[in-house]
């Protein structure tokens, strides 16, 4: 059974703003407008607490912006150190989480199932809270977990800075319901008229029937029902893959952009060793199993791994890392488990192991085709062909072959095949006039009472 | 920091390979099962289905004649080629791809092996690999006598071995179809094996239409033994039409409970 929906929203200064506090640490604390000089006709990207405070908006013209506070430090964007930082970010949650999505001012994060390290949500929030205020050095994180995007949101933006709201499943409802109507990204215009009738809070709106919001606003009025009742919208968070296994760090990686999900950048699995391990067989054993998973969630997801790494996590020591780039980047547990093997006989290890990391990157298309969905196994077609080649090299072309209808069978029950090489191209591959007549009899055709009839043209496409 | 009992496990995995020890989870995974769509097969017989990473043993009885045991592994990699890539290592060379694809099988999804030399650890090796490649459902038919046949096949049980843990680390369906009598290696190696024993002929207008085999669990890891059902396996006409090709090539017998008084000829082979 699929876990429950669990979606963390960790807010923070906009990255302008912290790249400009990076490059200004006197900064801190002071108005800061982002965006440029005050004299250029440009909107007002990022502002700061003492900004914000004096009237200054995301949005607003810069020269507006030094009216409001002529006190503020104009600093233009720097574009550069924020796709740094958004990369780091990235990296660093990603490391948390099996979805993430990152933004100037918000991040996204789904915590559905269970973390391997931080088995209680409090604790994983947390972990990401703290990851995220370290990385960007500010005290102004703040986080919501909610069941939804637009709940986590608004419990985010509720709990204010360095403080975590947490909206237990189903109390989504009845914790926007006392908040004005503004919290919700409501139409202006809608807005208004329901202000105008009473409705100013969710609640309000929430009691109220979808057809009657329908009638009234369109559309717009049945997803304000929704949202209401602390719902998403369509397309706002992709389906989750859940697995319902825990997620380790390093987990399924998928970068959401625009409600588009990507395939997965890296994988990882850790194994946690207590007390610490120092038999070699027993190590053996856990990098065997990540090794496993790891080739299980490739094959999944139809994925190569250029670069395979491996990480012993020591007692009281540093960790043994070693990386290596495989010739042929392997796809599945049994092609990755013997290059795991290599790498772990290549660590040395002074001191009991605590955890084992195999990580894998630079995952790539696996095969050039489409996969056929209702085939088991077909993924491994490509192999399958690779070893029949293999095989017919060195057993000759008659070891392993392929056998195809014939269209005109012709009169003997032995002609109504004929051989073809393996592979996706079997169809052009045929031997040319092997037939069936190099072997025994078919099976069953010494059975008494069982006669050929009538040479009858049969096409494969019937058979299917 | 090895201890005595990781050098015991890492010898005998060097020796044995690495299907002789496993963990209980991994002896858990391997419960899953491939079911066959044959109610008496997937309930009665066994729990499920043929078991997923395990071989497989269908068995004939000591008596020679006909047994079914061909025809019921040919209508099984029949029906498992509508959905998944199936290698047929043909050592007992008695494949017909026609017989076959009457019974409905999907040739294009059929890799036929067959060693040059006809000796079954060349063949068992050659299925290895394929299976190491991930081909996920595996049917061997292995001729009568010995090994080799007098001159001998030595170390075809170490091909045995290695192809038992290659089907155990890629969770692929591996049914082997043998005469009696079956070598003490293969039944040592199979978790399940079916008796498979006939009954005798399905008549119609004189003719023969099919085959009445008895199975019997003989010996199983995954299920109890002792169990017994009847199975009809119907030959489809050759040449056929799409229509007639859908028939069941097998059809059950255990709730009809016919009782069968032909007699089955001794000159008949599988």
């Amino acid at each position: 059974m699929s876990p429950p929906p669990r979606i963390l929203c960790a807010r923070y200064p906009h990255l302008a703003l912290v790249a400009a506090w990076a490059g200004h640490p006197e900064l801190r604390g002071e108005p800061v407008v982002v965006g440029g000089a005050a004299e250029l006709r440009l909107p007002v990207l990022a502002a700061s607490a003492a900004a914000q405070a004096a009237g200054v908006r995301p949005g607003q013209p810069l020269r507006e912006a030094q009216q409001r506070c002529p006190a503020a430090a104009f600093v233009a964007a720097d574009e550069t150190a924020v796709a740094r930082l958004r990369e780091a970010l990235l990296e660093r949650l990603c490391r948390l989480a099996p979805i993430v999505e990152v933004g100037d001012e918000a991040a996204y994060c789904d915590l559905s199932g269970r973390h391997a390290a931080h088995p209680e949500e409090p604790r994983w929030a947390i972990a990401v809270a703290r990851s995220v205020t370290d990385l960007l050095d500010d005290d102004g994180v703040a986080v919501g977990v909610a069941s939804s995007r637009l709940v986590a949101g608004v419990a985010a933006l509720r709990a204010g800075s360095r403080r975590i709201r947490r909206i237990a499943p189903g109390e989504e409802a009845a914790f926007l319901a006392p908040l004005p109507l503004d919290s919700l990204p409501v139409d202006a215009g809608i807005a208004a008229r329901l202000a105008a009738l009473g409705l100013d809070c969710v609640g309000a709106v929430a009691n109220l029937s979808s057809g009657d919001l329908q009638r009234q606003f369109g559309p717009a009025g049945k997803d304000l029902w929704h949202r209401a009742r602390g719902e998403d919208g369509v397309g706002e968070w992709p389906p989750v893959p859940r697995t319902g296994r825990s997620a380790a760090p390093g987990g399924d990686v998928s970068l959401v952009a625009g409600g588009a999900a990507s395939p997965p950048r890296r994988l990882g699995e850790r194994l946690l060793l207590e007390g610490g391990v120092g038999d070699l067989e027993a190590l053996r054993f856990a990098v065997h199993r990540c090794a496993l998973e790891l080739g299980e969630r490739l094959r999944r997801h139809g994925r190569r791994a250029a670069v395979i790494t491996l990480v012993c996590e020591l007692d009281r020591a540093e960790p043994a890392e070693l990386r290596i780039a495989p010739l042929h980047p392997p796809g599945s547990g049994a092609e990755l488990w013997p290059v795991a093997l290599e790498l772990l006989a290549g660590l040395r290890l002074p001191a009991p192991v605590t955890a084992v990391r195999l990580e894998i990157e630079g995952l790539q298309g696996r095969v050039g085709r489409q996969v056929d969905l209702w085939r088991h196994g077909d993924a491994a077609g490509e192999e399958i062909s690779g070893a029949a080649s293999r095989l017919r090299a060195r057993f000759g072309s008659a070891a392993v072959r392929r056998a195809a209808l014939a269209v005109d069978p012709g009169d003997l029950p032995e002609r109504r095949f004929r051989w073809a090489e393996p592979g996706p191209d079997a169809g052009g591959g045929a031997d040319g006039g092997d037939g069936g007549g190099g072997h025994a009899p078919a099976s069953g055709a010494a059975l008494p009472g069982r006669r050929r009839e009538a040479v009858v043209p049969v096409m494969p496409a019937l058979r299917r | 920091m090895s201890t005595p009992l990781s050098q015991a496990l890492a010898t005998l995995r060097r020796r044995y390979g690495d299907a002789v020890i496993q963990s209980g989870d991994t002896l858990s995974r391997a419960a899953a099962v491939w079911p066959t769509g044959l109610p008496t097969l997937d309930s009665r017989l066994t729990a499920g289905g043929l078991p997923l990473g395990r071989l497989s043993l269908l068995a004939a009885p000591t008596s020679p004649g006909a047994s079914g045991r061909l025809t019921l592994l040919q209508a099984l990699s029949a029906a498992a080629s509508r959905e998944r890539t199936v290698v047929y290592l043909d050592l007992a060379g008695s494949l017909d791809p026609g017989f076959l694809a009457d019974l409905g099988a999907d040739l294009e999804a059929l890799l036929v092996v067959r060693p040059p030399s006809g000796r079954w650890g060349e063949g068992l090796s050659m299925a290895r690999s394929l299976v190491v490649a991930g081909a996920p459902w595996l049917a061997v038919a292995l001729p009568p006598g010995a090994p080799g046949g007098s001159r001998g096949d030595p170390g075809w049980e170490h091909r045995l071995v290695g192809l038992v843990e290659a089907v155990s680390a890629r969770q692929a369906v591996c049914l082997v179809a043998a005469a009696a009598p079956v070598p003490p290696a293969l039944s040592y190696a199979a978790s399940l094996a079916l008796g498979c024993e006939a009954a005798g002929w399905q008549e119609a207008h004189g003719d023969v239409v099919g085959l009445r085999t008895r199975l019997t669990v003989l010996a199983s890891k995954v299920g109890a033994p002792g169990e017994t059902a009847s199975l009809l396996l119907r030959y489809p006409r050759p040449f056929a039409t799409a229509g007639v090709v859908g028939r069941p090539a097998v059809v059950d017998l255990s709730a009809t409970a016919e009782t069968v008084r032909a007699q089955v000829p001794a000159a008949a082979a599988g």
